[in-house]
């Protein structure tokens, strides 16, 4: 019985991840596409979201591989899988709210790291798993982009450098809605999939699947209306810094940046060396405006960015290190998790509360004001 | 220190990756570009009576669109096949 309500809060709380995972990525396909006024910020984010709930159902290749190249799966346990999740959950509330563009892959790997390395001591960590398949991604991700970005956007100048203003602004507005549309595909296979991975696991350590088994179709669809949802709710904090406060772009850095972060996206998935779509992204955008001149690029705001990232493993891995063991405080049951739910669902009431006694936000306009 | 880095990370697909991305990002980026100057071109000559010519950078355009929907079919494709 007992297991069985921790089944239950693991798959709530993995389902909640999802969700932040959409909100706090949508920044990621639609920011290019508002900014420069290629879409409307509902639209954009309607059509982000359908594509993300789409691109959730074409492959599920890599839903069970989440975490396993960088602990021992022996060691993991629903316990240890919830406290990484809160830790994720907490880490992307905290640079949304910040308005900070953090990978959420990172921050759910960070999570049950250190819950893991809480629960079973240091050894359970896979050295070579951390740093092949995380720490170089991190950095290969976001300067590959730059450079592609950087290099695409000054060929393009030359290419377009005589036409009409008006021509070019149009053709790339539209050439967005393509690129952008990829990005939402891309986006959807890959993030849905962490969560398909993370409640398979759950399930296969509770006996509920045999270990070989693939994602029920359940989770399939739950995990793909979560993250759509998500995305549909669209976190426009981190819209406006990807958008305007990294560079002021033009259609055509817009269009590049989304089209150089697919490239380098597929390409990398293709190859077997997966990137972050946070940090592709970004470093496209701020490729895209370093080329045109350096002093376009905020390098303020890209510095509080890159800081973020270096901070999502350790920071997601201490809450995800706390969860646990303030879990362990109620002993191997199903309490703890119980607690712990019940403490953050207050915590995010109070939140919510605390909001609308301020008023409601602003929303995003056209061109993205705010 | 570079050949423990080299121990822990697969360099082939790392250096697979760069070189497929570059060419792929830039590719599509100047396909799309071409896609733009050939509509934008064949506009300018349309206006100045030289229909040949704007014919011409009409279908050079189209081409190049047609390089960029490809490519983005290309990577629906490695979407579904991964």
């Amino acid at each position: 019985m007992g297991s069985d309500i921790i089944i239950v809060i693991v798959v709530g709380t993995a389902l909640a991840f999802d969700f932040t995972n959409g909100f706090h990525d949508t920044a990621n396909v639609v920011a290019t596409s508002i900014s420069t006024g290629a879409a409307r910020p509902q639209v954009a984010i309607a059509v982000a979201s359908l594509l993300n709930f789409a691109g959730a159902f074409i492959s599920i290749s890599v839903a069970a591989t989440v975490a396993k190249d960088v602990v021992d799966a022996d060691v993991i346990t629903p316990t240890i899988v919830f406290a990484g999740l809160i830790g994720a959950i907490a880490w992307n509330l905290v640079t949304w709210y910040f308005g900070l563009p953090s990978s959420s892959s990172h921050a759910l790997i960070g999570g049950v790291v250190g819950s893991a390395v809480a629960a079973a001591g240091f050894h359970v960590i896979i050295a070579e798993g951390l740093v092949g398949k995380v720490l170089v991604p991190a950095l290969v991700a976001p300067l590959l982009a730059f450079l592609v970005a950087g290099l695409s956007i000054g060929i393009a100048y030359r290419v377009i450098g005589h036409q009409r203003p008006g021509v070019v602004s149009r053709g790339y507005r539209y050439g967005q809605l393509l690129s952008g549309g990829l990005l939402a595909l891309a986006h959807g296979t890959n993030d849905a999939q962490k969560t398909m991975g993370v409640i398979t696991l759950a399930l296969i350590a509770n006996g509920n699947l045999g270990p070989e088994a693939n994602p029920p179709t359940w989770v399939i669809i739950c995990s793909a209306a979560a993250i759509s949802l998500g995305t549909y709710s669209g976190g426009w904090r981190i819209i406006k810094t990807t958008g305007t406060r990294i560079i002021k772009m033009d259609a055509a850095q817009g269009f590049t940046a989304q089209g150089s972060g697919a490239a380098v996206i597929l390409a990398s998935t293709h190859f077997g060396f997966p990137l972050s779509t946070t940090h592709v992204i970004n470093g496209g955008v701020m490729g895209a405006g370093a080329a045109k001149r350096l002093s376009a690029v905020r390098w303020g705001v890209a510095g509080n960015i890159v800081l973020a990232w270096v901070l999502t493993l350790p920071a997601a891995a201490a809450i995800g290190a706390l969860t646990y063991g303030v879990t362990r405080l109620f002993g191997t049951g199903a309490v703890g998790p119980v607690v712990v739910t019940l403490a953050a669902l207050a915590l995010i009431a109070a939140a919510f509360v605390r909001r609308a006694q301020r008023g409601a936000p602003v929303p995003v306009t056209e061109g993205g004001g705010r | 220190m570079l050949p423990v880095l080299g121990a822990l990370v697969e360099g082939k697909e790392l250096v697979e990756t760069v070189i497929a991305a570059t060419l792929a990002g830039v590719g599509v980026t100047f396909a799309f570009a071409v896609a733009i100057w050939g509509y934008g071109r064949s506009l300018e000559l349309g206006g100045e009576e030289r229909r040949l010519a704007a014919g011409l950078a009409a279908a050079v355009g189209a081409l190049a669109l047609l390089v960029v929907v490809g490519s983005i079919v290309a990577g629906i494709v490695v979407m579904t096949h991964k």
